[in-house]
């Protein structure tokens, strides 16, 4: 067999930051148009989750005082990020490797680090208003009066950003879908129960609490909380640095896989 | 087309009690058999479950009220009880209408009730380790002493019968299984968080309190209470029927879903 040269087709290799960013918007339309299907769906799901949560705990107590009041209030937005990051994302990923919808996506041509930063992009903005809503319920519930400073930006954009990466990369690295599926159950009971995300950290034992410090939950409640309260939180770098440290892990395990060849 | 030719196959039509004690032995057999895994998995699972919440919900207080701790151990057994039945049962039979196992089981030749009550002792069995451990947890941590009395045989059984009940109704009721995951998804949020299992009914606000007697949840927790401690649950007999009743509902839904055609 001959090749045959066609005529008048030349062969371009794209690249350069014009055409990184061009790929980037065409991607978020992408992913923008597949979301439409389910994005109600997950900002039903934050609100149930959220707001549910932010009501149940209140039934545990006999009496609610206005400190018990004011932890739940500030921990509501990071219970309404947590399921889309840690439960939502990982499971939809899993479902769409198994559906082969990667295998499409990176046969585009764009770089796949424009596809990665797109869909954490939309997520982490998706994944507001719930956050928002779940809040407004909160503090309506118990009419705490809140001190919104303008902390509040940082905490939840990286809150959520580091929720979606770390859920992402976990999607991606963990081929397993009933592993996945095992992971994130058995994550979300332990930070609704054993992480002072509406509790003060006080009433924990000193290594639960180191155990906390080093995980996500606790920080994202922390970055939050420093945002709509005053004089709760203590070591606001601390908390801040170890968000960014999983938000990298997440990028890192994501690159590992979207970066390596089959 | 012609008849079919020669003598017919002998039918016999087999009833009575020793058929049933066999085809109940044998599901029980089959279930236990088939489900071995999932099984011992879903025991340390619950067993983990169990734990969790008894030693969790101390660390949502300063120092943990008495009768907050008491609560919380009475009514852990229940979540353990019906969780089984309520929850994973209707998942497993959704599983099987997906994998189209589901006909099969159908139409192995049992009768409909003894079935049932394999289901129902597999369920049981599923539940009573965790019951037991998240006692014994309950003892050491709390330094509670129960003071169990035999109320809590016929209280096991009917608790968790009518969750595993309603749990089979549904799971044969709703044809759709993405539905059935979705709504045991609500149900444990909604049985597990908002009703008086863990704390007691006048910490909710006095609607849901109002709710809640109609549902068998809290009653499920008084009359498993009333075994474990005395002097404490009251209104004992309505309990019980109000469970019973919620039984039969149950029985009739399997029913009616067993016995349409398909």
């Amino acid at each position: 067999m001959s090749i045959t040269a066609w005529p008048g087709l030349t062969i371009t290799t794209r690249s350069g930051m014009g055409y990184w960013l061009a790929s980037l918007r065409s991607m978020t339309r992408f992913e923008m148009g597949r979301a439409r299907q389910w994005a109600a769906l997950m900002v039903l799901i934050q609100i149930l989750m959220g707001a549910g949560m932010a009501l149940m705990y209140g039934f545990f107590y006999p009496q609610i005082t206005h400190e018990t009041a004011l932890y739940i209030t500030t921990g509501t937005p990071a219970l309404a990020l947590i399921p889309i990051g840690f439960v939502l994302v990982p499971a939809s990923v899993g479902q769409e490797r198994l559906a082969g919808t990667f295998d499409f996506t990176w046969s585009l041509p764009v770089p796949r680090s424009a596809q990665a930063t797109a869909t954490f992009l939309l997520f982490t903005v998706l994944s507001l208003p719930g956050a928002v809503l779940a809040l407004a319920v909160a503090s309506w519930r118990y009419q705490v009066q809140l001190d919104i400073s303008p902390l509040i930006v940082p905490g939840v954009l990286l809150s959520a950003l580091m929720a979606i990466s770390v859920g992402f990369g976990m999607g991606l690295a963990i081929s397993n879908p009933l592993l996945i599926n095992l992971i994130t159950n058995a994550l979300v009971f332990v930070v609704l129960l054993f992480s002072p995300i509406v509790i003060p950290a006080s009433h924990f034992p000193p290594w639960l609490l180191a155990v906390d410090r080093a995980l996500p939950f606790y920080n994202m409640a922390e970055v939050i909380r420093a945002g709509l309260s005053i004089g709760l939180v203590t070591d606001l770098t601390r908390s801040y640095l170890i968000l960014l440290a999983w938000t990298i892990a997440g990028w890192s395990m994501t690159a590992w896989v979207v970066g390596r060849r089959k | 087309m012609t008849a079919c030719a020669g003598p017919l196959p002998p039918v016999t039509v087999r009833r009575g009690v020793a058929y049933w004690a066999g085809s109940y032995r044998a599901l029980t057999r089959w279930h236990l058999a088939s489900l071995r895994m999932w099984l011992m998995l879903l025991t340390v699972v619950q067993i983990m479950t169990g734990a969790g919440f008894v030693l969790g919900f101390a660390l949502f207080f300063d120092h943990i009220p008495a009768s907050a701790a008491l609560f919380v151990s009475t009514g852990v057994p229940v979540i353990n009880l019906v969780v089984v039945g309520l929850i994973m049962g209707p998942q497993l039979v959704a599983q099987q209408k997906l994998q189209q196992s589901y006909d099969f089981v159908r139409s192995l030749p049992v009768p409909q009730t003894s079935a049932a009550a394999a289901w129902y002792t597999v369920c049981l069995l599923a539940g009573l380790p965790a019951v037991v451990v998240s006692l014994l947890i309950a003892e050491a941590r709390y330094g509670i002493s129960f003071a169990v009395s035999p109320a809590i045989v016929p209280a096991v059984l009917l608790v968790a019968f009518t969750g595993t009940i309603i749990g089979y109704g549904l799971g044969h009721a709703v044809p759709n299984p993405m539905v059935t995951t979705l709504v045991t998804e609500l149900l444990i949020f909604a049985a597990f968080g908002f009703t008086p299992i863990l704390y007691p009914s006048w910490q909710l606000p006095g609607w849901l309190a109002t709710l809640n007697w109609w549902f068998p949840f809290g009653h499920m927790a008084v009359i498993v209470r009333a075994g474990l401690t005395s002097g404490m649950a009251t209104g004992i007999a309505s309990s019980y029927l109000i469970v019973a009743a919620w039984g039969v509902i149950g029985v009739a839904l399997s029913a009616w879903a067993l016995g349409r055609r398909a």
